[in-house]
């Protein structure tokens, strides 16, 4: 890992890093698929499916998107570069509005709009001196673009006075430091937010977004705890492309992955790679295909050989006269055999609402099967299951006995995914106080996170946690990840993100010897050097195979840190010297971003919401960082509408994740405006079945009916009389 | 002569008797299903302004077993009909009913109506693609629809009634319009979509935000 880096000597300001992108984005080539997207569409020529409708005007398309992602991995580092291009398929001006996940640790720093062969570089500005910006040069006809934050995973790119037929292209970059959980790294590319399920009231009436949700009760920041729900719903909830449409984003992934050690193996559990070993420990991963549905999240995975496994890492950089750090180090593994099984409490917790439905819930079941399948007759378990509702399996937690595991195993198998994802009530039964034991507590919630209500739940999480535990596991193609994250580290626990039907018992494996070994607490921090700023502040405790990341501002990069902490009862510390390691850019955003992350977590401790929320406009206008609270804005200087044309908004539609049944949530969106019965769903019955309803009365026949009666009786009457 | 039949001549008077009888009322009955249509608007709509003035449910008669839950209007035919939950035959005899496996009034998804051919629905065969539909939920939301086309599908065709991830309309009745006896295999439905918003623009699964609202003009 300590090996000098030859091709990157950061550039230090916006600039030049502007300067690269530019490169980057002019020289590379237009990738066939652009062709794909082909010239504008007159309205005569839609095809079947594609997406055009029809208004007042005529018909109408969204624009289309490709996404072409470029990634570059040092160690345990990763910087990447999104690029945009919406196409107007239309005959008309318009705004595309495109919301897009990306990783929750990511701290995104640039956004350049590229219009006409000219490149222009986003500025840091406060989220709402920035919409103004945006606002200002839509009005006045100028191509300009924002980059705004949305949650900490979910950002929304507005691009106004897309020309008709025309194509622009954005570039966005960040930088994100990579997991390294038992002995691997993983880097995770997220691509479509799944539909979240927005409980509460809604709240009728104009809205400015342009989603499928409109916000529940207004609040001023969706950060802020709130007793209820979801103010931003709507810039949340991209409008779904509906199945059986021809429409698609398209992403292309190219990843140079330098990790700095002799790798075991690189591999892509959700997707089919290439891998190409370059000179040194480098190595080029691309797609099979040449580009993918935006549908499912990407990952990649490496394993150095054990014996290369890093114990400790240093990577800095210095900047402003201070330096940063990011600091890796590896507790070494318990002596094997050691496991010595401890009685314990485990509330299995799974989610079975609409979202679930198709592979995920199979997922879900089958880690919960397995979950059961571990647990020693002295444990204690209980499982819920929620979706509109909670259900219990055991009123409380009972022994695991061989008959209380089967039973249990039945009641699961029988779980079904439909209706709501009422996660609090869930979380509620799940940490009830009156539940305590002396034993340890863990509850395992297994879930996709498909929901709006993040803050909602995360300050639950914090009120109620008490002695338990939480770990989450994410589920699905495309899980909430910001949320499995965030609600672990405040539950104390640890998450874990199951993409694929084969990776549930691996990875469930791994969750085990999480919870079976003795975690690391108490972990405490020194440094020889100081004053030394450290996030997070608060060591969270480790588990099995678990590395201790922290990143520092320190005066200097000299003298040694300890770490130390306790093991069980045992306790455990190491010294290391501060010298080494890897320059490399962008060290101190990554900092800035966990000081971010470590405030915004502050909240659920009470803090102060105003002082937190001006600290972090002021760590995003000095790092140059996309925050909550601070956007980027790119505007062109010369005006390219034609006056008098105002474009239309429009919001581009997103796939549903991959295994998601669209009709399953809906049925779950369904469930919310009438939560008790529920509702026959069309799609549910099969076409050989389900009838249109029926609409004629029997008057007519019962008229004729009548009349012939009357006239018969009428001639039986007259034949008598004359007979 | 032929001597008359006793038998024969009470059979005859008998026969006359009863069918003057079902004759009646079938004719009083045939009477009953269009006076029962157009009272039941009658009520509804009072019931309807009532609810929207106190804001509470009313019921439109004292044992009534439904109750409005949109108002659909064409202006070019002066055509207004108050809107009942649901399907069923009870329901239709008194207004066109929701679908309710569709989406709600107000709702930016496929909004799904059905209504008899001869009563409340029988303005459909007058609807020609561009005119205007307005739709208001008993939630106060109005969305305004203009009709794309209308068709004539088989009742297997259930496909209409799916949800389309945009506001629409869709108008379900028998045909042919004239068939002398109900329950044909043809369905004659009407599709309309939303208009003057972009939500109509753009595929939305569920919920209208800008879209398939509109303020009150």
């Amino acid at each position: 890992m300590g090996k000098r880096n030859r091709n990157r000597v950061g550039p230090r300001n916006a600039w030049l890093r502007a300067i690269g992108l530019c490169a980057l984005i002019l020289l590379i080539p237009k990738p066939p698929e652009a062709q794909e997207i082909g010239p504008a569409m007159k309205p005569g020529e839609a095809k079947a499916g594609t997406l055009l409708l029809r208004t007042a005007q005529g018909l109408r398309s969204a624009p289309t998107l490709h996404t072409d992602v470029q990634i570059e991995v040092t160690g345990m580092i990763a910087r990447t570069t999104v690029e945009q291009r919406f196409h107007n398929p239309s005959d008309d001006w318009v705004e595309g509005v495109y919301a897009f996940p990306l990783p929750e640790r990511s701290a995104v720093d640039t956004l350049a709009l590229v219009v006409g062969g000219r490149l222009i570089v986003g500025e840091i500005q406060t989220r709402e001196q920035a919409r103004a910006t945006y606002e200002k040069a839509k009005k006045e006809g100028r191509k300009a673009s924002l980059l705004e934050q949305e949650r900490p995973n979910i950002f929304t790119t507005s691009v106004s006075g897309i020309g008709p037929g025309e194509q622009v292209r954005i570039g966005i970059e960040y930088q994100e430091d990579l997991r390294y959980d038992q002995g691997g790294f993983s880097l995770r590319f997220p691509m479509v937010i799944g539909p979240r399920y927005i409980p509460g009231a809604q709240q009728l009436g104009v809205v400015d977004g342009a989603g499928w949700a409109v916000g529940t009760v207004p609040v001023a920041d969706a950060e802020h705890i709130t007793a209820v729900p979801v103010a931003d719903a709507e810039r949340i909830t991209p409008p779904v492309v509906a199945p059986g449409s021809e429409r698609m984003n398209r992403v292309r992934i190219r990843i140079e992955l330098d990790a700095g050690m002799p790798l075991a193996r690189v591999h892509s559990p959700s997707h089919a790679i290439r891998v190409e070993s370059l000179e040194g420990t480098r190595f080029s991963v691309e797609l099979s295909e040449q580009s993918v549905p935006a549908d499912s999240d990407f990952v990649l995975s490496w394993r150095p050989a054990p014996s290369d496994a890093p114990v400790a890492a240093i990577f800095h950089e210095q900047k402003d006269g201070e330096h940063y750090a990011l600091l890796m180090i590896m507790p070494p593994d318990p002596q094997q055999g050691r496991h010595e099984h401890l009685p314990r409490e485990t509330i299995f917790v799974i989610d079975t609402s609409g979202s679930m439905h198709g592979e995920s819930i199979e997922q879900a079941k089958r880690a919960l099967v397995l979950a059961l399948a571990r647990l020693q007759p002295a444990d204690r378990f209980n499982v819920i299951a929620f979706a509109s509702t909670t259900r219990k399996l055991f009123p409380r937690a009972i022994h695991a006995q061989p008959t209380n595991i089967d039973q249990a195993r039945s009641w699961v198998d029988g779980l079904e995914a439909e209706g709501g994802t009422e996660m609090l009530s869930a979380l509620q039964v799940a940490l009830d106080p009156a539940e305590e034991a002396s034993r340890i507590r863990q509850v395992i919630f297994i879930t996709d996170g498909a929901i709006g209500d993040e803050a909602r739940l995360f300050s639950e999480i914090r009120k109620r946690i008490g002695r338990s535990r939480l770990f989450t596991v994410g589920i699905g193609s495309a899980p909430n990840s910001h949320f499995m994250a965030r609600a672990a580290e405040l539950g104390r626990g640890t998450s874990t993100l199951i993409g694929q039907l084969h990776e549930v018992q691996t990875k469930m494996g791994e969750l085990f010897s999480k919870l079976e070994s003795p975690m690391l607490h108490d972990i405490e921090l020194g440094f020889e050097v100081g004053p030394v700023e450290v996030w997070p502040a608060r060591v969270p405790d480790l588990y099995l195979g678990e590395p201790i990341v922290i990143a520092a501002r320190l005066p200097e990069l000299s003298g040694s840190w300890t770490v130390g902490g306790q093991r069980g009862s045992e306790p455990w510390q190491v010294d290391l010297a501060l010298e080494g390691g890897r320059q490399q850019a962008g060290i101190a955003r990554l900092w800035a971003r966990r000081k971010i992350a470590s405030l915004t977590g502050s909240l659920y401790d009470g803090a102060d919401p105003g002082t937190v929320r001006e600290a972090i406009v002021a760590l995003g206008m000095r790092h140059h960082l996309v925050t909550r609270h601070t956007s980027l804005v790119a505007v062109d200087v010369t005006p390219t509408v034609p006056p008098g044309v105002s474009p239309d908004t429009r919001a581009l539609p997103v796939h549903l994740p991959k295994g998601w049944s669209y009709e399953h949530v809906f049925g779950e969106l369904r469930a919310r405006e009438r939560p008790r019965p529920p509702l026959p769903d069309v799609l549910r019955m099969t076409r050989n079945t389900q009838r249109l309803p029926q609409g004629g009365t029997p008057a007519a026949f019962l008229l004729w009916i009548g009349l012939g009666c009357l006239l018969t009786s009428a001639w039986f009457l007259r034949t008598r009389s004359t007979t | 002569m032929v001597p008359a039949n006793p038998f024969h001549h009470v059979s005859r008077r008998r026969w006359a008797q009863a069918l003057f009888a079902v004759g009646c009322v079938c004719v009083a009955h045939a009477a009953w299903i269009p006076a029962k249509a157009g009272l039941a608007q009658l009520l509804l709509d009072r019931a309807w302004e009532r609810s929207q003035i106190e804001g509470v449910e009313t019921p439109p008669w004292p044992w009534a077993d439904t109750h409005p839950i949109a108002k659909l209007q064409v202006p070019r035919l002066g055509i207004r009909r108050m809107v009942l939950a649901g399907i069923s035959g009870r329901t239709l005899a008194f207004g066109p009913g929701h679908y309710d496996g569709s989406a709600q009034p107000g709702a930016a998804d496929n909004i799904v109506l059905a209504g008899h051919r001869d009563t409340h629905f029988a303005f459909l065969r007058e609807l020609v693609p561009g005119d205007e539909i307005l739709l208001e939920a008993s939630s106060g939301i109005r969305q305004r629809f203009r009709v794309n086309q209308t068709q004539v599908l088989h009742e297997r065709e259930a496909e209409v009634m799916e949800p389309t991830g945009r506001a629409q309309l869709t108008l379900i009745t028998c045909f042919p319009f004239d068939a002398l006896v109900p329950g044909g295999p043809l369905r004659f439905v009407v599709r309309a979509g939303a208009v003057g918003t972009h939500q109509a623009r753009i595929q939305s699964p569920r919920f209208s935000s800008i879209g398939g609202i509109f303020d009150s003009r």
